[in-house]
């Protein structure tokens, strides 16, 4: 790739996020909850990866291993290049402003003791050395440019409706200008009617401020709407991650596949000739994964290698990234290459 | 009986103490008491308790004190009154007192007469609720002839006299602190009640009800040298274990009254070292009183336990000595009261010379003879082990007070009562209620709304006199009264009561002994009640305390003015 | 809220005067005879005459007005009349205790010195150490300290006062002599000496109550804690870059107080109502024990009346609780 300016801004390998399972009186640990289990892929600057699965599938975990809110079992995180995936959480705290968290629940993400100034305030105070005043126009800037009105600064956050105390959450993680924000379903929580505002007001802050993003989501529409690219993930793995359109038009993963089936597709023509996929069965426990491929109970097209052998990540076509058997024979010849490394060259243009 | 001598004890307590280098006021120092339920109040008459009396008894005194043999001893009196002196009259209506001569309050007034009858208004007026109001019964007229002299006027023969103004119950308080506290304004005399003014070796300083009181030795106190120890603190509250070790443990503590601990507590507080269990035996005793009449649920109220309805199976004597030869006495004493109880098979147990020595069989258990007699009496042993008469079975409804002790001899009485074919239903009732002389309420002693129950009773002073009377037939309690008489067991007995109206005739003190024996086995070999246990009082002393001489028929620290600190 | 808080105050004008009714009827008909006590030598006639003296003769509504008056009306004059030394009470008349014969209301004053000091000593001292360790276990929730913690808390929760109590007595009166197993309420503390004295004996009660309180502070504490250490909030707080101490002590503990602060609060009312067993224990003549021996003497206006006291410094805590609440979290609007 000639782009050599466009080095992912975000680079994850191998990350895995294992909790542990202790019982007992002295707590020994009998087991992991295998929340996300080698999972790796890249994000673009100012690229939106949207992530998709059903829940409990480890989005969040992801999401949240990602910034290091955990302390992770495996794996490497590079933001902008600096590795972090092993750094101590102090050595973390000075790297915090350049990487923040949407959370999906306003409410609980937000102290209930502090005041939408002190809020969004916080970080100011633990990250520069600003006076009373300058720290009070960056509050209210912030206000502005999500869209809440300043007179409201000294208000508690169950004073909002939903949207508005998203609004704060967002503002709150503008406050030290990122350039990476993870948004853990941030509508998920929202009335339909409101949940077309926040998401526009992402992607609005995202063109100013050129914000990238890793959006996670269950809201298959909604990740097509603002994603670039798409990462599917299935009990705790990556299974696919493809481009949008291309992923939209053609899941090539069983699991993707019947997950699309079930969008109402925008266009009516289409929808008719994609038929649902009804998965049967229960998820496996992310603490006993099954042998083999993880999808092996459930797929529609489970044949017996599936049971045996974990397959592979592989890149089966241009930036097309698929974990499945059924596409050992088409794997690319270049394999082994990590997903996500090779983008459209156009791919910019794609999102707007 | 009487010692005709006034003896202080003085000498007495003299020959007690050792070479003490400074026998002089106040040379002891200080002293700690402890009582674990503290006292309420200065004033014996407010309370009626034995704390409140042992503590005002250091301060207010009587005319005259028993001393630990049970004798009369002169206190306030310059000599104990008799028909010999010319104290008590020839008629037996009328005893005189004389004062010591210079006599003084602590506040160094003069003590007269005037005092003595304004004590006896004080006690007897109806609207002071005074607790030892029964100590002036069947007065006439208390009269002060002169200043030193006083002389009690009976309404009736009173061959023993020494009640009023005799004994802790009875003490002298002084007419110019209490004048405006008579009838109903008594409680509102605080500082009275709380710091009486009185004759004895200590004065209150400082009194905190139910805590702690300051004392300090009387400046006016009339033998010079003493008391020895200067100021007394005397702590309340806490637990009887607690006082306990205070004094045989820790040693924080000289003396502790009223240790009623179980046996095996009392040996391992003793393993302490640093004390000294003092027990003496009065005229306490726990018994199993036995119901004559019918307390069937099944007879209209107001007919229940009255002698309208004789009890159908322990009216037979037969049934009742069978009940009292199957009780294992000695097992039990040392079950619940180790050293501090005596088995005993008398109603009057003390003092030493009224006790009937006639009586000692039933120490023995015998449950051949018990079965031999309840077969003679017709109860035939039934298919269960319990004996049936005529289609009923023998089966006793038993209650008492709710208390470990209690609990475990009923538990005991049961499974010996069992065995000679005899079912006992247990039933323990709250001290407060049992005890309460709520006329409405069904689970009094006295309603006795069961077939036997067990308590202790005693009776003040050295005279049984009163106690004996009680038994008289008309004295149970029953609706007419409110329920109120101490004739529990609702005993009737004609030659019973003719001994008893001559015992309350004699005035010879051998031939009143012999009638108090001769009653006393009569109600016994009558298996009136079952006497068990002797309950003795214990206390306990600090080793370094000297000249503590345990009195059951007085206050216990009557001598206190010659206790000591023993050096060493 | 201050609105609030004044008609709270209103609706606890009624409140304590059907606790009032409630305590004196219940107190009154109890079975129960103030002369059970006395010795059986003193004749059921003399009983009787107690009985009147003591104003058992009147009529229960009448008895009830009565005290009533002087509980709310002359007892409280009384007291600001000893505190002030202004001449206000007229003489009016006092409830009186049936076993001292005297005003209820100064051995209550007598009492609530000691009380205050044991038994307030052993709270303040539990909740100082129960905070601490709650915080600590819960933030590192099944390390060896919270498993010792819970171990403790445990055993101070289940086993009782009069168990530890004695424990302590046997070691430190009996074995070691450094302290007096019996406590001294005459100490007053004037010097160094007399401090140190003071000190001394105070330390073996306060310990068993500040263990036991401890207990059941610090469970409480650690289960707010941890309630509060998985809310989104707190990963907001980390995200945000800040201190770990401050993330813990700002926003984890503040919002973690909320719920132990009312808790506490709550709790002070058995303070006054003093600690019985511990009182018996070492003989701190507080008023718990001026209860306890009302209750067993059938000394009924002293237990009327330190119940009601009881009622009514529960019903004033519940509305400071309630009042604290509101102003530690401004979620919760009072109007
Ligand atoms: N702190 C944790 N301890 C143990 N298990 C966890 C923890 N957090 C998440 N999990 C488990 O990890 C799995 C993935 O959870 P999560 O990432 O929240 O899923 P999603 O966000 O996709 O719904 C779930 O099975 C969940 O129960
Ligand atoms: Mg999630």
């Amino acid at each position: 790739m000639a782009d050599g300016a466009r080095e992912p801004l975000v680079q994850v390998r191998g990350l895995k996020m294992h909790f542990p399972i202790t019982s007992g009186l002295l707590r020994r640990q009998v087991g992991a909850v295998k929340a996300v289990d080698d999972v790796s892929f890249d994000i673009l600057p100012r690229e939106t990866l949207g992530m998709v699965g059903e829940s409990g599938c480890g989005k969040s975990t992801t999401g949240r291993a990602v910034l290091r809110l955990y302390d992770i079992t495996a794996g490497s995180i590079r933001i902008e290049g600096a590795e972090i995936g092993s750094l101590s959480q102090t050595a973390l705290r000075r790297l915090r402003p350049k990487m923040q968290m949407v959370f999906q629940d306003p409410q609980a993400s937000l102290n209930p003791r502090m005041t939408v100034a002190a809020i969004i305030g916080e970080p100011l105070d633990e990250h520069t050395r600003w006076g009373r005043r300058e720290r009070l126009d960056r509050i209210y800037e912030l206000m502005d440019a999500v869209g809440l009105n300043r007179n409201f600064a000294n208000r508690y956050p169950h004073e909002f409706s939903g949207g508005q105390r998203q609004r704060i959450g967002i503002a709150r993680a503008l406050a030290l200008n990122p350039a990476f924000i993870v948004c853990d379903e941030p509508i998920a929580a929202l009335d339909v009617s409101i949940q077309a505002q926040v998401v526009n007001l992402l992607e609005e802050l995202q063109e100013r401020f050129g914000l990238t993003y890793l959006f996670i989501s269950h809201d298959l529409s909604m990740v097509r709407h603002i994603a670039t690219r798409v990462a599917v993930m299935y009990l705790g793995k990556i299974v696919e991650l493809a481009p949008r359109e291309a992923l939209y038009a053609d899941p090539l993963h069983p699991y993707s596949q019947a997950l699309l089936s079930a969008v109402p597709d925008p266009d009516p023509s289409l929808a008719e000739k994609v038929e649902r996929i009804i998965l049967t069965g229960d998820v496996p426990s992310p603490s006993s994964p099954p042998q083999g491929c993880n999808f092996c109970t459930r797929c529609p097209q489970v044949m017996p290698v599936c049971r045996e052998i974990e397959p592979e990540t592989r890149e089966v076509s241009h930036g097309r990234f698929v974990a499945c058997h059924l596409h050992d024979a088409t794997h690319d010849p270049t394999g082994g290459r990590t997903p996500g490394t090779r983008q459209e060259p156009n791919q910019q243009g794609v999102t707007r | 009986m009487i010692r005709k001598t006034s003896l202080m004890g003085t000498a007495a307590a003299l020959a007690l103490l050792p070479a003490m280098a400074m026998a002089e006021r106040g040379s002891s120092g200080h002293m700690n008491i402890i009582y674990w339920q503290a006292v309420s109040t200065m004033n014996p008459f407010l309370s009626g308790g034995t704390k409140e009396m042992n503590a005002a008894s250091i301060v207010l005194e009587p005319m005259a004190r028993y001393d630990e043999t049970g004798e009369l001893v002169a206190w306030l009196a310059e000599e104990i009154p008799t028909i010999d002196n010319g104290g008590v009259s020839e008629d037996l209506l009328s005893i005189t007192w004389t004062l010591r001569e210079g006599l003084v309050w602590s506040d160094g007034t003069p003590v007269t007469s005037a005092d003595a009858v304004f004590t006896y208004e004080y006690c007897t007026h109806p609207e002071g609720g005074c607790s030892y109001r029964d100590r002036f019964a069947n007065i006439d007229s208390v009269e002060a002839l002169d200043e030193r002299t006083v002389k009690v006027n009976f309404s009736d023969i009173t061959p023993f006299p020494y009640l009023p103004f005799v004994g802790a119950g009875s003490p002298m308080i002084q007419q110019a602190q209490f004048a405006d506290c008579l009838g109903a304004r008594a409680p509102e005399c605080t500082d009275a009640n709380f710091a009486p003014i009185g004759t004895g070796p200590y004065r209150v300083v400082d009194f905190r009800p139910n805590d702690v009181i300051q004392f300090e030795a009387n400046p006016n106190y009339r033998d010079p040298d003493r008391p020895f120890f200067q100021t007394i603190t005397w702590a309340g509250g806490g637990d009887a274990t607690g006082a306990a070790r205070a004094v045989f443990q820790t040693g924080e503590m000289d003396y502790a009254w009223n240790l009623q601990l179980a046996p095996e507590v009392i040996e391992q507080m003793e393993a302490g070292g640093m004390g000294e269990l003092l027990v003496d035996f009065g005229p306490l005793m726990e018994r199993i009183e036995i119901n004559f009449t019918d307390p069937s649920p099944d007879l209209p109220e107001g007919e229940r336990s009255t002698r309208m309805h004789p009890h159908p199976i322990l009216s037979d004597i037969r049934v009742r000595e069978a009940l009292s030869l199957a009780i294992d006495r000695e097992l039990l004493t040392e079950i619940g009261y180790g050293p501090t109880g005596k088995p005993t098979c008398n109603f009057i147990v003390a003092p030493p010379a009224m006790a009937s020595p006639n009586n000692d069989a039933c120490l023995t258990p015998d449950k051949d003879r018990a079965n031999a007699l309840l077969d003679e009496a017709g109860w035939e042993m039934g298919p269960d082990g319990i004996r049936v008469k005529d289609g009923q079975r023998l089966e006793l409804l038993f209650q008492t007070s709710t208390n470990a002790v209690r609990q475990d001899f009923q538990a005991l009485v049961q499974q010996d009562w069992r065995e000679i074919g005899v079912d006992t239903r247990l039933r323990n009732i709250n001290a407060g209620v049992f005890f309460g002389s709520d006329p409405g309420s069904p689970d009094t002693y006295l309603k006795f709304y069961a077939d036997v129950q067990m308590y202790a009773s005693l009776f003040e002073g050295t005279d049984p006199t009163a106690h004996l009377e009680q038994r008289r037939c008309g004295r149970e309690p029953k609706p007419d009264t409110q329920w109120q008489g101490q004739n529990i067991n609702r005993y009737c007995n004609e030659e019973y009561d003719a001994l008893w109206l001559e015992l309350s005739r004699e005035a010879d003190p051998d031939r009143r002994q012999e009638l108090v024996i001769a009653l006393n086995d009569m109600f016994v070999q009558d298996y009136a009640h079952l006497p068990l246990v002797a309950r003795g009082r214990v206390s306990a002393k600090a080793n370094s305390l000297g000249g503590v001489i345990l009195n059951v028929w007085d206050s216990e620290h009557w001598q206190i003015h010659d206790w000591y600190r023993i050096e060493n | 809220m201050f609105t609030y808080t004044l008609r709270r105050l209103a609706f606890a004008v009624p409140t304590v005067l059907i606790i009032s009714l409630i305590v004196f009827l219940l107190l009154d008909l109890a079975p129960g005879d103030p002369t059970a006590d006395l010795p059986l030598t003193i004749p059921v006639e003399v009983r009787e005459q107690i009985r009147m003296a003591l104003g058992l003769g009147e009529p229960v509504h009448i008895r009830y007005l009565k005290w009533l008056e002087m509980m709310l009306v002359n007892e409280p004059l009384h007291a600001l009349a000893n505190m002030t030394g202004w001449d206000v009470t007229r003489d009016a008349p006092r409830i009186l205790s049936w076993q001292t014969r005297s005003p209820v209301g100064d051995i209550i004053a007598q009492r609530i010195p000691q009380t205050l000091w044991v038994v307030g000593l052993g709270y303040i001292f539990g909740v100082l150490i129960a905070l601490p360790i709650g915080i600590i276990s819960a933030y590192r929730q099944y390390s060896w300290f919270d498993q010792v913690g819970t171990f403790v808390s445990m055993v101070g929760f289940s086993v009782p006062t009069f168990f530890t109590g004695v424990v302590l007595i046997l070691v430190f009166s009996v074995w070691l002599g450094w302290f007096p197993s019996m406590y001294d309420t005459t100490l007053e503390v004037r010097d160094w000496d007399s401090f140190v004295r003071q000190v001394k004996q105070i330390i073996l009660p306060v310990s068993v109550l500040a263990l036991f309180n401890a207990s059941q502070i610090s469970r409480f504490m650690r289960a707010s804690m941890l309630d509060n250490l998985n809310q989104d909030y707190v990963r907001t707080a980390r995200a945000k870059g800040l201190k770990e101490q401050t993330v813990v002590l700002t926003h984890v503990l503040r919002n973690s107080m909320i719920p132990v602060v009312t808790v506490i609060a709550l709790g002070i009312p058995a303070v006054f109502s003093g600690a019985i067993i511990t009182e018996q224990i070492f003989r701190v003549n507080g008023l718990g024990h001026a209860l306890i021996g009302a209750i067993y003497a059938n000394d009924i206006p002293m237990v009327q009346t330190i119940t009601f006291i009881f009622a009514v410094l529960i019903v004033l805590f519940n509305l400071i609780a309630d009042v604290l609440y509101g102003l530690l979290d401004p979620r919760i609007r009072y109007d």
